[in-house]
């Protein structure tokens, strides 16, 4: 049983109550933390090597330390709950079940940054979540966490929720901040980056809601402790939403030393594929990044076992890897097509897509015609070809990263599953009725040996 | 020295040239000119925030700067990057240029309808010139375009969405000139539009100019709509005393013969109007750029209102230019030569009469196979010595 910081106490009767997380001692960190100098909280985030957990892994207390500090400009930070990745619903179950936790990172995060008025960005599809959140903040700010002169520190914090209106886009950062402003969620063109021209072109930082829950075991602890968990680069727990072909399909807490293997298989997590079915493949972090097959997921191509860390998930590249993403696990059991699979993806993406700039908003329509084609039988083998073609004009090429999150999973399908499209687009007919089935993704890759 | 200018030098394609630092890559590349420029169709200079939507300028930057002379990993929007000192950039001399700006056009032809030939903008138009220069000659994409109602907005204007490229240019001069936003951008992704708010009117003196700024054929001047082809009518520059303080009351009028079919504003060499100093009288300032009031642009449709000062400058390659100038030489008619002055009738000479088969017969109705009888010149021929004259060939 692995150490858990986060959920420790998710299963707490009322947890979600201020009375009852501040008996099972919250809040401690805001004590702590406001007989610091906002400098040593950015340093011990610093030397936690806390990662965002967002997606993109990038190290917090770095882009802490980005942060400009123009004399008289108010600075923010945004928590961004835009949690619409399919797939990751991590967020969504820290927030539920203990709102407090969130509420109380953002008041060390925001004494750290100096900034007065935090917001949570939610995605609107959380309505519920906002009515919690909103009486979490309440109850802090009963009790003295929120407001004016926090604990007679002379330190002032309001946080607001802002409701986003159901656009994925919004979860990237710049378009993020758009709509926070009250306008068309699209992407802005960095640089500047939010760090120096964010909200209301104010120094802001955006993170996770994750990544500013973990901030509390981290003052609490110290953040030479939290580094202690985990391996290498990849420290402290992270919050992983499994789901799919599981038994046991949930947000599980990991320290990121357990292998892909043990996460899948062992009873403590996701108990196994259910139905006597066989590991056909699995995206390891959240929609957008590259799906790969059961012998590349469990072992790398060096022959390796996986683990369930960034470095790890990541090893090999896009080539054999994939990556670590927003903590998203989606396993394919061998019943499931991933021609199919694929066309989902593309067809949420196309949704999605802001439309501002021409690759993507061109191209994921293009994508998605093609793969229902192919879906429906009637694609030509030239289409997956040309479907690569498109991804690879896509990828890199567009303002924002949606752009090649739409592009990663068709290119990772086509590099580890071609041979499947190909029987798609010869069985027009049968693949109308069944599937490629597991076919020789199970099978131990070859692994050469140096001379 | 305190009033020494600091310039920053950047190297694209091999020509070096010293800018003013806050330049963008583009504008840099637009002071060297030619093929070094790389196309823009969403990025506006006259406009604030436009740009770094389209991915058609596309560059690669090998060399960051002389402090970081690290390439850029992505290719990066010259119209939104500024360049640093030692930059070096690449545009056509890269591939990898190429290639992606080979994708952006194709990624903006694949919905649009390619209705040039009966498009008002035809001649005129950016997409047209980038699919010329950067695009492919056939096209991947085998599925139905998409397609938009036409959409009048405003007495002046109409919208045809189906031609829309998405490129947010009117949209800024919806809320940089003229006094109150009038339109955006509805929806999302591929089907996001351009309009007005339940397709309410746009009223506004300077509402025309986003005629002007529109690349494609999108926002088309109805008092203009399939009234002539752009390169069938002559441009000269004119101007007029404009009662509005903010209007230049500088144009270019469309003409053929005296009548004046179009106005428009004056454009400079990159397809965007023309900048002036700003009118004395003029507190703001806005008429630096050459925008045009509405009054200008709709209801000043004669000679007798414009003072003309002369032809407007065309480029050699535009086709507005075509047949304007002394001195043209017409090519040889390759035919008519080397048939050594006899005269071919070809199917596609029309005559009343039909020169190929008998005048008497008409083909559809034959209940039989045709055959010779039924192609002799006349019914004179048919039979024996009249061999078919029908090729014009001398009777040996």
């Amino acid at each position: 049983m692995s150490r858990k910081l986060l959920l420790e106490k998710a299963h707490v009767e009322n947890i979600r109550l201020y009375d009852v997380y501040r008996r099972e001692g919250g809040y401690r960190s805001v004590e702590k933390a406001f007989k610091m100098a906002p400098a040593d909280i950015v340093e011990e985030v610093k030397k936690s090597g806390l990662r965002g957990r967002g997606g993109a892994g990038f190290p917090t207390g770095l882009k802490w330390s980005f942060i400009a500090k123009p004399e008289g400009v108010p600075r923010h930070l945004v928590v961004n709950a835009d949690e619409s990745e399919p797939g990751t619903f991590k967020d969504r179950y820290l927030m539920e079940f203990i709102p407090h936790i969130l509420i109380e990172g953002m008041i060390v995060s925001s004494f750290a940054l100096g900034s007065n008025v935090s917001y949570i960005y939610i995605r609107g599809e959380y309505h519920w979540i906002v009515d919690i959140l909103e009486q979490a903040i309440a109850e802090a700010k009963h009790h003295g966490f929120l407001g004016k002169n926090i604990l007679g520190s002379g330190f002032d914090c309001e946080i607001y929720v802002h409701r986003g209106a159901g656009a994925y886009i919004c979860g990237e950062e710049t378009a993020l901040i758009e709509s926070l402003e009250g306008k068309r969620g699209n992407p802005r063109i960095k640089p500047p980056f939010p760090a120096v021209k964010g909200a209301w072109e104010r120094p802001t930082v955006v993170n996770n809601v994750e990544t500013i829950a973990a901030v509390v075991p981290i003052i609490n602890d110290g953040g030479e402790e939290y580094a202690k968990i985990g391996v290498g680069k990849s420290t402290g727990t992270k919050l992983m939403s499994a789901c799919g072909n599981l038994n046991k399909p949930g947000v599980y807490e990991i320290d990121m030393t357990i292998s892909v293997e043990e996460f899948i298989f062992s009873d403590e997590y996701c108990g196994g594929i259910p139905n006597g079915r066989k590991l056909k493949a699995c995206i390891p972090g959240g929609s957008s990044v590259p799906i790969l097959p059961a012998n590349l997921l469990l072992t790398t191509a060096k022959g390796e076992k996986r683990l369930m860390n960034y470095e790890s998930l990541s090893d090999g590249g896009f080539a054999t890897g994939s990556m670590m993403g927003s903590g998203g696990f989606i396993v394919l059991d061998d019943n499931q097509c991933v021609v199919k699979h694929t066309y989902t993806l593309a067809r949420f993406y196309r949704h999605e897509s802001c439309g501002q700039c021409s690759p993507c908003r061109e191209g994921t329509g293009w994508m998605e015609k093609i793969l229902l084609n192919i879906e429906n039988g009637k694609g030509k083998l030239s289409d997956i070809d040309l479907l690569w073609d498109i991804q690879r004009k896509i990828e890199g090429n567009t303002i924002c990263p949606l752009g090649d999150a739409a592009a990663w999973p068709v290119a990772a399908a086509i590099r580890h599953f071609r041979d499947e499209f190909e029987w798609h687009v010869k069985n027009p007919v049968e693949c109308l009725t069944s599937n490629y089935g597991l076919a020789h993704y199970a099978d131990p890759i070859h692994i050469p040996v140096v001379a | 020295m305190a009033d020494e200018i600091k310039t920053f030098k950047v190297t694209i394609d091999n020509i070096t040239i010293d800018v003013a630092p806050g330049t963008t890559i583009l504008n840099a590349a637009r002071q060297i000119g030619g093929d070094v420029t790389p196309p823009a169709m969403c990025y506006y200079s006259k406009l604030e925030g436009s740009g770094g939507k389209c991915r058609t300028c596309l560059v690669e930057v090998a060399a960051g700067s002389i402090a970081d002379p690290r390439p850029m990993p992505k290719l990066m929007a010259s119209c939104r990057t500024t360049v640093m000192d030692g930059m070096v950039v690449k545009n056509i001399t890269s591939e990898k240029v190429i290639d992606a700006r080979n994708g952006v056009v194709e990624f903006l032809l694949i919905n649009h309808p390619l209705d040039c030939p009966i498009c008002d903008q035809a001649g005129e138009c950016h997409l047209q010139d980038l699919g010329y220069d950067h695009g492919k000659a056939g096209t991947r994409y085998e599925f139905k375009r998409r397609t938009f109602e036409k959409e009048d907005i405003g007495p002046y204007i109409q919208l045809h969405m189906t031609r829309c490229i998405l490129c947010y240019r009117c949209t800024y001069v919806a809320d940089q000139i003229t006094d109150k936003r009038v339109h955006g951008i509805l929806d999302r992704g591929d089907h996001a539009e351009i309009s007005t708010y339940i397709s309410k009117a746009i009223d506004n003196d300077f509402s025309g100019n986003m005629i002007d700024v529109c690349p494609v054929g999108a926002l088309t001047d109805k008092t203009f709509r399939f009234k002539n082809r752009v390169w069938f009518t002559k441009p000269v520059d004119a101007h007029r005393a404009c009662e509005n303080p903010k209007c230049c009351g500088k144009a270019t009028l469309w003409l053929r013969g005296d009548e004046v079919f179009r106005v428009t504003a004056r454009k400079d060499e990159w397809g965007e109007v023309q900048s002036y100093d700003a009118r004395p009288d003029d507190p703001v300032g806005r008429g630096k750029t050459g925008w045009i009031c509405n009054t200008c642009r709709f209801d000043k449709k004669k000679t007798s209102d414009w003072t003309i000062e002369g032809l407007t400058a065309i480029s050699r390659h535009s086709v507005i230019g075509a047949n304007k100038y002394a001195g043209l030489e017409m090519p040889n008619d390759t035919i008519k030569k080397v048939l050594n002055g006899r005269d071919p009738k070809l199917l596609m000479n029309i005559h009343n009469v039909s020169g190929v088969n008998n005048p008497n017969i008409h083909l559809s109705e034959i209940d039989r196979p045709s055959h010779k009888e039924d192609f002799a010149k006349s019914g004179e021929f048919v039979k024996g010595e009249g061999e078919s004259t029908q090729w014009g060939l001398p009777k040996e």
